[in-house]
């Protein structure tokens, strides 16, 4: 609409990126060697709880990031979405993601065919849960219809297929487009996207309430599927802000994605991985609060006690307050500078959160004492282990096996739809 | 704000011609990137009183007339915090207060002690906090864009011009207010012309 509309560089210099392909395949071979190792080194290390603790939160940080990715295909293609046309690619490579991310639960698959789930889900083994504590034996015996190790397996299984044939779904057509353009193609994602969208919702919900609720099986929040979307959706938007931002600086996708959509993705940012989170989190706090049952505020005392304490503020003012201020200017959303380091903060803020979720146990010992003052003066020395080895190599680990991944697809796939028939839409969008 | 029909002629009373006031000058373009253009000429020119008028939101016109961003996020943020802050007094006064004045008027809240909670307690508090902040920020949000915008208002000059009515279907207009010290009836005019307007004229307040 502009008298003077700017000539924008579709040469595939500018929207191919071959030369991704080594570096990338070089990190996911580093961070594939880094996590078998940590394996074997893990499975005999004194405290293979803890351990597995590690690895289910390292891997849920990279499952959650691919997660957020594949959540805004979903909601671009059902929106009939204009904008977002010129970073799909990169949402699509970071989606692509979950067609490995499978190999991360195979640890447990592998401890359940051992026999030995309960070392990190105390539900797997009653009468080891009997010992510790009977009350609570007793409330999770309960729920041993759902919480039982076959249907456990089976549920896994189902998200994780889920999820992989969703993300191929959407990548391969959406590739599969830029050689034969055609639009039935569009038309067909549009169609699926709602189905797509119930489903991600159903599975990223069990899954939370399988893999970090049940850590504390007397434990429940109905909140809780809620709370794990929005992780998806800080980390993968905050994935997708950087993933553009750094492809943009290595001299690709230069005139195609703008200020006006790196202000988008700064809004969506904004708007779920803050705000939302915030919501939800004191939703979920708040409720549990008022209501004071014993049952339900184990899992906050758990974060409470010695050094959680300070993670638990820490989290209030990382993931909340402090990026609230500084991401509501328009300034700080459409300059690089500042969006990067608000995408890198809030990416960290959401391995934080899931540190916060799946390390704290809830002392089993409660019940012996009187008032809460007790519990806190026994607890105070609880360290809080974030300094802890393991903490880093799998997150490192993990980490070269996203980045790598998402390289190599980037390089395969091209760093644009070229034929989609929103793409013109997208290039000359505008925030008004 | 009197309003006149295009039509009707200035009325003689006796010796003396009444003069109608001037409000400005509307130039009609056939289309977007003519108006462009020339809004990029008139904002060189120096004017100050004078807009735009589209049928549809124009990309980039903002930046070819040089307007400046808006300080209305600033002063939602500003009602937000307020909204907040009444929503936290509102609360800690009427559950908590308890203090006389010069020991003549004892001024007491309404203290309520629920399952044992202390009598100000945040996360109690929060959510009538957030939606005062909310409440607080749409009202001004919306209250203070009308304000700027000068509405509410029952009519406009611009709508006596006949010509102008095609501003909601296929026609662009640049209009200068007399009210701008760089206007001159007819030097304005010859300039509007000179832009390239398809039609210029005079709009009497």
């Amino acid at each position: 609409m502009s008298a003077s509309a700017p000539v924008i560089n579709l040469s595939s210099s500018n929207i191919r990126a071959d030369g991704l392909s080594r570096p990338g395949f070089m990190l996911r071979l580093f961070g594939f060697a880094i996590l078998v190792v940590a394996f074997f080194i893990g499975m005999r290390s004194p405290d293979q709880g803890l351990f597995l603790r590690f690895w289910m939160q390292s891997w849920l940080f990279v499952t959650t990031v691919s997660l957020g990715g594949l959540f805004f295909l979903i909601v671009h293609h059902i929106s009939h979405a204009g904008w977002s046309v010129v970073v799909r690619r990169p949402a699509e490579a970071i989606a692509s993601n979950l067609q490995w991310v499978w190999i991360g639960f195979l640890p447990f698959v592998f401890y359940w065919w051992k026999g030995d789930l309960s070392i990190i889900f105390p539900w797997a083994n009653l009468d080891a849960l009997k010992h510790i504590s009977l009350e609570e034996a007793e409330l999770v015996g309960k729920k041993t219809a759902f919480l039982n190790d076959k249907f456990f397996m089976i549920r896994a299984a189902v998200y994780l297929v889920t999820w992989f044939v969703l993300s191929r779904f959407f990548v391969s057509n959406s590739v599969a487009q830029d050689s034969d353009g055609s639009m039935a193609r569009t038309k067909k994602l549009e169609k699926w996207a709602g189905p797509a969208a119930i489903l991600f919702g159903l599975t990223t919900s069990f899954a939370a309430f399988d893999w970090i609720m049940s850590l504390n099986p007397a434990w429940f929040s109905t909140m809780f599927g809620v709370y794990f979307f929005v992780g998806c959706c800080t980390g993968g938007f905050a994935y997708i802000g950087i993933v553009c931002l750094r492809l943009q600086a290595l001299g690709y996708l230069k005139g195609i994605i703008t200020t006006e959509h790196y202000q988008d993705i700064g809004k969506l940012l904004f708007a779920f991985g803050v705000v939302f989170w915030a919501y939800i989190a004191f939703s979920q706090y708040m409720l549990i609060w008022y209501a004071n049952i014993p049952e339900e505020t184990a899992w906050f005392l758990a974060r409470q006690l010695g050094e959680w304490r300070v993670v638990s503020v820490v989290l209030l003012f990382g993931h909340f307050i402090l990026p609230f201020l500084f991401l509501i200017s328009r300034w700080t959303k459409r300059w690089r500078g500042t969006l990067l380091f608000a995408c890198v903060w809030m990416l960290a803020s959401q391995w934080f959160d899931l540190f916060y979720l799946i390390q704290p146990t809830i002392p089993h010992d409660i019940g012996a004492y009187s008032s809460y003052e007790q519990i806190l003066a026994h607890y105070a020395n609880e360290s809080a282990h974030f300094l802890n080895p393991w903490n880093w190599i799998l997150l490192v680990g993990f980490m070269l096996m996203l980045v790598g991944t998402t390289l190599s697809r980037l390089s395969s796939m091209g760093l644009l739809c070229m034929k989609d028939p929103r793409l013109a839409e997208s290039l000359r969008f505008e925030n008004m | 704000m009197t309003t006149l029909s295009p039509t009707t002629a200035p009325v003689t009373q006796g010796n003396q011609i009444p003069r109608k006031r001037l409000y400005g000058i509307v130039a009609e373009f056939h289309d977007p990137a003519a108006l462009m253009a020339a809004a990029d000429k008139v904002r060189m020119a120096g004017f100050r009183w004078w807009d735009c008028h589209t049928p549809f939101p124009v990309h980039g016109l903002d930046k070819a007339m040089g307007i400046k961003r808006t300080i209305l996020p600033v002063l939602v943020f500003g009602a937000g915090l307020t909204g907040t802050t009444i929503g936290f007094c509102l609360q800690a006064f009427t559950n908590a207060a308890s203090f006389s004045i010069w020991a003549l008027v004892w001024v007491t809240g309404y203290p309520f002690l629920i399952s044992g909670k202390p009598l100000i307690s945040m996360p109690a508090f929060i959510p009538v906090m957030f939606e005062l902040t909310i409440l607080l920020s749409a009202l001004s949000a919306v209250g203070i864009m009308f304000l700027f915008n000068g509405l509410p208002r029952w009519n406009h000059p611009l709508l006596s011009n006949k010509r102008f009515l095609r501003v909601t279907d296929d026609r662009f207009f640049i209009v200068i207010e007399s009210r701008d010290p760089r206007f001159f009836a007819s030097r304005t005019e010859q300039f509007l012309k000179d832009l390239g307007a398809k039609a210029v004229e005079m709009v009497e307040a």
